[in-house]
């Protein structure tokens, strides 16, 4: 794993890699991507605001945005992703699980203007209510050029309840099950790391 | 083991009514299969014996080891010893089998596993199932074939050794040489655990050449409504669901 530190700020991203990041407070970040560049993000986001921006930059350029979150307050996500040339990728998988009976608000935007050809821009967004929480989620793609491939998702509700009674059936308990299931949802990707350890734990407390 | 006692159930959404004054007991030991058409309710009886959510039971009783059990949750029946083997297992993806039958372990038997023994025994498993090792890591029943999925569900029977099995239409979407897999797997099972009763729902006599019946019972419009011994099943397929009713008025008159 290639590790850079990642605050709060804009950062360029000249080489292939993946990153891990885990934020319990409020966090703004641009990524610039270059030329030829694949860039996987595993980002953890425990009960805070977050507002991303992925420019992509120079041809081939690639981004796969793994976004999970646990939310128990009010709180905004916004991932926007630009398409500034023609030859870039996009797939962006944003999961959430709203606890209490509060608001979280998914604001997903995939940009593609009218001169850049050959994109593809995916993205995929799951909020589950624990409770009776207020969720949304506006999965935006604002495509101006017929040659691009594209798809959007979202989905709002609670667990199936197919899923909880196949895993009670072998004696799992309702909790239990449910902390099977989140973690399905939140942490179906990612790959050992510190950051995914500390998420875990906030998982194991819902 | 398991006593139904008059038991009516309707759907919780529609209020239909599926089960009518449905009674059958089933002592230890002994192997129960139902029979019967489309849409009579027999899967629905597996369910509603889980204590699956969709399900409300009007009246009647389920007594399990002399205990009434439609109070219970769905996770408390399985830890007195219940397993459903499903029809169609619910996909799950991102929980692994391997993850999910460590849960399972762990929450029915409330103790720390003891990982050398749990997979030694995975392994022995899947190699008396014919299943690839590789499938112990996948999602929770995601892209798995029907087959898979079924010697699935016989996997865990195997690993959380129930003392009251329901096979719901496990022949379904099985060939034949996988049929006789499950089913050898299943015998062995009982042949280790003399106790265990089972319940087979099934639509074809086919699975109880492999798996020998005690009792037989046909049941139409959600209640049982004939009993008897494998002959039983075999009359049916030959004549049908209507027409066993004709031979056995054709026979009672003679």
């Amino acid at each position: 794993m290639n590790k850079i530190d990642i605050g709060n700020k804009e950062i360029t991203i000249t080489s292939s890699k993946e990153l891990y990041i885990y934020d319990k407070e409020a966090n703004n970040r641009i990524y610039n991507i270059e030329k030829d560049v694949v860039l996987k993000v595993y980002h953890y986001n425990y009960d805070s605001n977050s507002k991303v921006v992925i420019n992509l930059n120079h041809e081939s350029a690639e981004v796969e945005y793994h976004y999970s979150t646990i939310n128990y307050n009010d709180n905004n996500t916004s991932i926007t992703v630009n398409h500034n040339i023609k030859n870039t990728i996009s797939n962006i998988y944003n999961h959430g699980v709203n606890v209490l009976n509060n608001k979280l608000h998914f604001d997903i935007c995939g940009i593609v203007p009218k001169n850049i050809e050959n994109c593809i821009c995916n993205q995929e967004n799951q909020i589950i209510n624990l409770t009776n929480g207020n969720s949304t989620i506006l999965p935006k793609l604002l495509i101006d050029n017929y040659n691009v491939s594209s798809s959007h998702s979202a989905y709002i509700g609670k667990f199936k309840e197919d899923s909880l009674f196949y895993l009670m059936s072998r004696g799992i308990s309702y909790d239990t099950a449910i902390k099977l299931l989140v973690s399905s949802l939140l942490i179906n990707s990612g790959k050992d790391s510190e950051e995914l350890n500390m998420f875990k734990e906030n998982i194991e407390n819902i | 083991m398991l006593e139904i006692d008059k038991i009516n159930v309707i759907t919780k959404d529609s209020k239909s009514k599926i089960l009518k004054d449905l009674s059958l007991k089933i002592n230890d030991g002994e192997i129960h299969a139902i029979m019967g058409p489309n849409g009579t309710g027999k899967s629905t009886l597996s369910k509603v014996i889980m204590g699956n959510y969709k399900y409300e039971l009007t009246s009647g009783d389920i007594i399990f080891n002399n205990k009434s059990i439609i109070n219970l949750s769905v996770d408390e029946r399985a830890k007195l010893g219940i397993f459903l083997a499903m029809q169609d297992p619910t996909v799950i993806d991102g929980v692994t089998n391997s993850e999910f039958l460590k849960t399972a372990t762990t929450e029915l038997t409330n103790e720390r596993i003891n990982y050398f023994d749990f997979i030694k025994n995975i392994d022995k498993c899947l190699k008396d199932l014919e299943l690839s090792e590789d499938m112990i890591h996948r999602s929770l029943n995601k892209g798995f074939s029907g087959g898979e999925k079924k010697k699935n569900e016989i996997l865990q029977l195997k690993m959380l050794k129930p003392k009251f099995i329901i096979l719901d239409e496990i022949d379904s979407g099985l060939d034949v040489d996988s049929l006789k897999i499950v089913c050898h797997n299943i015998n062995d099972y009982l042949k280790e655990n003399k106790d265990t009763s089972v319940l087979i729902i099934t639509h074809y006599p086919r699975i109880l050449e492999y798996i020998n019946p005690d009792y037989v019972h046909i049941m139409t419009d959600g209640k049982i409504t004939k009993s008897g011994n494998i002959e039983l099943a075999f009359e049916t397929e030959k004549n049908g669901y209507n027409g066993i009713n004709d031979v056995r008025k054709k026979i009672s008159n003679e």
